[in-house]
């Protein structure tokens, strides 16, 4: 027996070895209720740990060998940057202000959207909690597009918070360890997000492909769907917030499993081959954030200054007006006011001449002033209709009396 | 001593190195696969693990040390992705048994032999990996087989620069 095992060692070593793993692997695989096999989204203690160990060894010269880069990287950032700063410092202030007086504008449009969207009984969440942070390293595997971050469960971290950055999405995190977090990409085989295309409001599934091509899949073959087609995410997957930017369409392929279906390959927004810093959305508020608060008092203050220079403005035109010829200059005649110009583009339209006249007539009314009646046309009473001064008489041959009086004609 | 030719066990040079060669090496592999993929991005074609595996299994010539190398590298590589432990370390554990194997009877001194003996092994590897996903597992993934003859012509090219630079750290009497 002695003979055999030392005789046989090696492969004995090796098929001990491969079986270890081999039941190991069984054990993390799991079959799903229709009979395919599946990874576990969450991993159990025991592998948990296993990748702890594996993040504790790798993650610290790793982050060692990310800052010594980024050290060189910003001391020549820095020198070529100082070249310019002064210049860049004033066009960045007034950016600034242009921005929040922009951002002040779009603020109604916003609050008017709240308005209407909650009473559309929508709870929409558009103002993330985010938490910056560096991408330090991959997983090493062609097949497992996952890198990870220099913030973890310390920084409140947790599974399953989106990824993002300016540009776009980014993935998921997938697990969280004290100082690190693995960031499951959105074009891994394994991934999944829930988009809906711009114009044509189709939804998928959005994955990625063995060479990290992102594609919608689950889709009907349309017509409508061409390339340059926006997609944003559905919101649909409890991960990614509605709304964010996802990539853009780039072409239309068939489905080669499902016949009438067709893959939508799509060119990410964010360069998801050079991640360097990244957004963790640690909370989705339905309200304005604290910080966001102060940048929108802020800029209602701005804009209340605005506000109040342009009433300024308004004022000492009005004063300045008042100063200016106006339209009734009282040295001039009433025919040759400049009211009367007959310059003017826009002329007062006048009534049609009545066929027949009647006591109504402001004609006669007319004439009744221009003829300094004065008296019958102050005091136009019943009274005074009843007794009409003879030589009072007009062209019309009517009684002067009888024109309605209007008071604001009163000297 | 012969290059291509079957030698006797005693024959051949055993190779022995310090003990910290053995700690920081395969640490540095594990570091460099991890953060490399970072900077160079799509074109990360090269298995830093799998070239230093090999690289002690041929050395050592003993096909117990070069499993358990090929197991922990692989395990440990397993252990960054996302994917179940044991995938790269089955693949990992069969390449360094058979490159230790390959060590015993064959002097691997040449370059060219080094060289061709790390492309053929991690398209061992690559095919092993394949096996375990799609039959061992069952898991319903693609596969790039381009990229993964890249990734075996990166690592012969790695090879050809680490093994020299690796050789001066061994111990000699």
């Amino acid at each position: 027996m002695e003979s055999f095992f030392t005789r046989y060692r090696n492969l004995i070593v090796l098929l001990a070895i491969l079986m270890v793993q081999i039941v190991g692997l069984a054990v993390q695989v799991r079959r799903t209720p229709e009979g395919r096999s599946s990874i576990g989204e969450r991993d159990s203690a025991g592998v948990r740990l296993v990748r702890l160990w594996a993040d504790s060894l790798v993650t610290p010269p790793e982050q060692l060998f990310h800052s010594a880069g980024q050290g060189v990287l910003w001391l020549w950032n820095d020198y070529t940057d100082l070249r310019h700063t002064r210049e860049q410092n004033r066009e960045l202030q007034e950016t600034v202000a242009r921005l929040r007086l922009e951002q002040a504008a779009m603020l109604e449009d916003a609050e008017q959207g709240e308005r209407l969207q909650a009473m559309l009984g929508f709870q929409e969440k558009y103002i993330y909690t985010t938490l910056p942070a560096q991408a330090i390293g991959s997983s090493g595997s062609l097949q497992s597009r996952l890198f990870y971050i220099n913030k973890g469960s310390n920084a409140g971290l947790k599974p399953d918070m989106a990824v993002i950055t300016a540009e776009g999405i980014v993935g998921k995190i997938r697990d969280a360890f004290p100082a690190t977090a693995q960031v499951l990409m959105v074009n891994d085989q394994t991934s999944g997000a829930g988009v809906i295309l711009a114009t044509t409001r189709i939804r998928g599934i959005l994955t990625g492909n063995a060479s990290g091509q992102l594609e919608i899949v689950g889709i009907l073959a349309d017509e409508r769907i061409q390339p340059g087609e926006r997609v944003l995410t559905a919101g649909g997957d409890l991960i990614f917030p509605r709304g964010l930017p996802v990539g853009t369409v780039e072409k239309v392929v068939r489905d080669p499993v499902r016949d009438g279906f067709i893959e939508v390959m799509v060119k990410p927004d964010a360069h998801l081959d050079r991640l360097d810093e990244v957004l963790v959305i640690t909370d989705t508020q339905p309200r304005f954030s604290q910080q966001d608060q102060q940048d929108i008092a802020t800029s209602q203050a701005v804009m209340g200054d605005e506000a109040q220079t342009i009433k300024d403005q308004l004022k000492a035109s009005e004063i300045m007006a008042e100063h200016l010829p106006g339209l009734i200059d009282p040295n001039l005649p009433p025919d040759q006011q400049p009211l009367h110009d007959n310059s003017n583009p826009n002329p007062v339209a006048h009534p049609p001449q009545a066929l027949h006249p009647d006591r109504f007539t402001p004609e006669s009314g007319s004439d009744a002033i221009r003829n300094g009646d004065q008296d019958n046309v102050g005091h136009a009473t019943p009274s005074a209709t009843a007794k009409p001064k003879e030589n009072s008489g007009t062209g019309s041959g009517k009684p002067a009396g009888a024109t309605p009086a209007n008071p604001r004609r009163n000297p | 001593m012969a290059v291509l030719g079957v030698a006797s066990h005693h024959e051949l040079e055993i190779r022995r190195y310090p003990a910290l060669v053995y700690a920081l090496v395969p640490l540095a592999a594990l570091v460099l696969q991890a953060w490399l993929p970072h900077v160079v991005g799509r074109y990360a074609w090269f298995d830093f693990p799998l070239v230093v595996t090999v690289y002690f299994a041929l050395g050592r010539r003993s096909p117990i040390q070069g499993t358990i190398m090929g197991a922990i590298m692989g395990i440990f590589e397993d252990a960054l992705t996302h994917y179940p432990i044991g995938i790269n370390g089955i693949a990992k554990t069969a390449v360094g048994f058979l490159a230790a194997s390959v060590g015993v009877r064959v002097a691997v001194e040449n370059h060219t032999v080094r060289l061709v003996l790390n492309f053929l092994l991690s398209l061992l590897s690559s095919a092993l990996v394949v096996f375990i996903y799609r039959f061992l597992l069952g898991l319903d993934l693609q596969w790039e087989w381009m990229g993964e003859a890249f990734r075996a012509i990166g690592n012969s090219l790695i090879a050809m620069v680490l093994f020299p630079f690796l050789d001066r750290l061994q111990v000699r009497d």
